[in-house]
């Protein structure tokens, strides 16, 4: 497979790597996954990835088209994946928000689908340029009744790619919608890449496979029997509760069952679902559990603190949902505090007491002033946490 | 003749959802025929639904059948035929769905102009929510949310697809079912944005509030208004003004469709990746020989 198709990439390439945005690297990986639809509208700070889209897909045989607003996206990218296309869109907080109710429709009727949200602070028209995590429960539960969610979040530009092929993987082998959350700093942000090294990438949650190319992976067996459009069975596709056949099916006890079939496919597969890596496992008195731009001040953080002799570790996230829920009470078992940096006002910090409060201490470091949380500001919550007992 | 629908049809979901008298059944009938007649086939034809009484249709033909969310049904016809252009894609809708919740979606297809079938279901009335007024209800009419009397003037569809861009625009009835049979087959042979708005009683719901009440006096008033489009050219906008005005209200064949400018914008894209790949490799030759040349002179 022809991996790089992309001239408007290409002329900045000096083979081994280049210097790229975060929302391009994103592109790029879709294109890499093999996502061949791409239907979006133009949202603040996330536009660069449909201007990237919108130049390379029509050369590579695929569909960019620019909706009438984030709805018309969405549901026109389910419309492709049920017509059998691996389909992308991407968008900001607001445009996320309206996206929400198809969402809602593409876990039910089981159409794989990626969705990138580059957040900007909120809510509302909020601040456009200013970095934020606050979409985070959004992303979990922004769609009306119970349903299953995977989201993963990228923190810097390496990741935007290869956390956009691993969205695409998991969307075709769970046949769910799939949001990769970045942050307008993650998006914006020029960093070194190259392909090669990001797709190179262990994890301590085990070896994802990062390879460039579209593989068409296995479905977990808790899906049910996709129903693609055009296949010799002209299927019937519906948001309302149905059962396999595709009809809608109003019993109380199947209605229940197809609900929990739905939660299951995903629930079940947590260990192959959660991506994370741990810096200084095991050698901590504070875990810093941190995802997307906070990951990197709390590795920054860690190195810091490592100089003055704190014992701190640091659980990277790269999967949010579903709650990868071994790590973070196996941590929770052996630190005396888990420091949750997060520019929001504690959402994520709030899932992760829920699960570890029995052995730890959960304490939450939002930050909502459109800036990112440094390093320093890391370190001087953990100095207030374990410092002054190191000196004693 | 009804056997030869039922090809299409998925007889064991029957009976179906809409009430006695209703005219939905009637205009799907009409679909029904046209494809038989059209011979499509099944693995290439999707219909598309949103939410509402109308909509419901497409869970009734034995073809790829999606029954979208409310208002979205274009925007997933879009996908779905941008995706596969073999495909024959129609979609079945209410004025609720496609003229208020949908509107933005349906000025854009028209806008578009992609090789699309949609056929309004205009009851003038949101029946499956139970008779909220719709924005083609005539003004004074009234429904659960207007119970005094609807304060709003009502829009003319056909007007509207037309001036945003559709290339086919036809309207008819409920009660003239063979001419509206062949506006259907017309719409979905023609290469554009085909749109058609089917009038259709509800008396469940629009009729009990507002006169005639029954099935069968809403269509005969139906077609007591109904002038086609060659007649309506001679009469007076007075004559006019509550007269149904149907069959072929504008068509253009040569107007641009989506699928066919997009397939040329592809084809500039990949002639401009194709010109661009053989410059850089002419320059670096060029410049290769230019080195050789220079060792030689060494």
């Amino acid at each position: 497979m022809e991996l790089w198709h992309t001239h408007l990439l290409r002329e900045q390439i000096d083979q081994t790597s280049m210097l790229v945005q975060g929302n391009r690297a994103c592109a790029l990986g879709a294109l890499d996954a093999g996502v061949r639809f791409f239907a979006g509208y133009p949202i603040t700070p996330s536009s660069e990835i449909m201007e990237a889209m919108a130049y390379e897909l029509p050369r590579v045989g695929g569909v960019f088209v620019q909706m009438e607003d984030e709805i018309a996206s969405i549901c026109a990218c389910i419309g492709a994946s049920l017509a059998g296309q691996l389909a992308m869109t991407a968008t900001s907080g607001p445009g996320f928000s309206l996206m929400q109710e198809a969402i809602g429709y593409a876990i039910m009727a089981e159409a794989p689908l990626v969705i990138v949200d580059v957040m900007r602070a909120g809510p509302s028209t909020g601040r456009p340029t200013a970095p934020s995590q606050g979409d985070v429960m959004q992303a979990r539960w922004g769609t009306h009744g119970d349903h299953p969610a995977i989201v993963l979040a990228a923190s810097n530009v390496a990741d935007m790619y290869r956390l956009t092929m691993a969205a695409v993987r998991f969307g075709q082998r769970f046949r769910t919608p799939v949001t990769l959350l970045a942050d307008e700093v993650v998006g914006h942000m020029r960093e070194s890449f190259s392909p090669e090294l990001a797709s190179r990438y262990r994890l301590t949650s085990g070896d994802f496979d990062f390879t460039p190319g579209y593989v068409h992976p296995d479905l977990v067996r808790e899906v049910h029997p996709p129903h693609v459009l055009g296949s010799k069975t002209h299927p019937h596709v519906t948001g309302l509760i149905h059962d396999e056949t595709g009809f809608p099916a109003n019993e109380n006890a199947k209605s229940e069952q197809f609900l929990h079939e739905l939660f299951d496919k995903v629930g079940n597969h947590r260990d192959e679902l959660c991506l994370y890596d741990i810096k200084n496992e095991g050698k901590g008195r504070v875990c810093i559990v941190a995802y997307g731009s906070c990951a990197r001040s709390a590795r920054a953080a860690w190195k810091l603190a490592d100089q003055e002799g704190l014992p701190v570790e640091v659980l990277h996230l790269y999967t949010l949902f579903p709650l990868p829920v071994e790590i973070i009470q196996t941590v929770a078992r052996r630190v005396e505090f888990i420091l949750i940096p997060e520019l929001n006002l504690g959402q994520y910090a709030r899932e992760v007491r829920k699960m570890a409060e029995n052995w730890t201490t959960v304490i939450s470091m939002g930050k909502v002033d459109g800036t990112l949380i440094s390093p320093r500001e890391i370190l001087e919550r953990v100095t207030q946490l374990v410092g002054k007992y190191e000196t004693v | 003749m009804t056997l030869e629908i039922e090809q299409f049809l998925h007889s064991e979901r029957l009976p179906h959802i809409w009430c006695a008298g209703c005219g939905i059944g009637i205009v799907t009938g009409a679909f029904l025929r046209a494809a038989v007649d059209l011979g499509l086939k099944r693995e290439e034809t999707v219909v598309v639904g949103g939410i509402g009484c109308s909509s419901r249709a497409a869970g009734y033909v034995d073809l790829g059948s999606v029954h979208a969310i409310h208002g979205r049904a274009l925007a997933f016809a879009t996908g779905i035929k941008m995706a596969r252009p073999d495909f024959t894609v129609i979609v079945v809708t209410g004025d609720g769905d496609g003229a208020a919740i949908g509107g933005n979606h349906l000025i854009h297809a028209c806008r578009r102009n992609i090789d699309i079938t949609c056929i309004l279901f205009n009851n003038q009335i949101y029946g499956m929510t139970g008779g909220q007024l719709s924005p083609t209800m005539e003004l004074g009419d009234r429904a659960t949310t207007a119970p005094y009397g609807q304060a709003e003037p009502p829009f003319d569809l056909c007007r509207l697809a037309e001036a945003a861009g559709a290339s086919f625009v036809a309207r008819g009835t409920a009660a003239q079912i063979r001419p509206l049979e062949k506006l259907i087959k017309q719409g979905i042979q023609h290469p554009g944005f085909a749109f058609i708005e089917a009038v259709v009683p509800c008396p469940t719901e629009y009729g009990k509030r507002n006169k005639p009440a029954s099935a069968v006096a809403m269509l005969d008033e139906e077609k007591a208004r109904s002038v086609s489009k060659s007649k309506a050219a001679t009469m007076s906008a007075e004559e006019l003004a509550d007269k149904i005005v149907t069959g072929i209200l504008h068509r253009d064949v040569d107007a641009p469709e989506f699928q066919r400018t997009y397939a040329e914008m592809a084809a500039r894209a990949t002639a401009e990746a194709a010109e661009r790949a053989r410059a850089e490799a002419e320059q670096g030759a060029a410049a290769e020989a230019a080195e050789q040349a220079g060792q030689e002179e060494d």
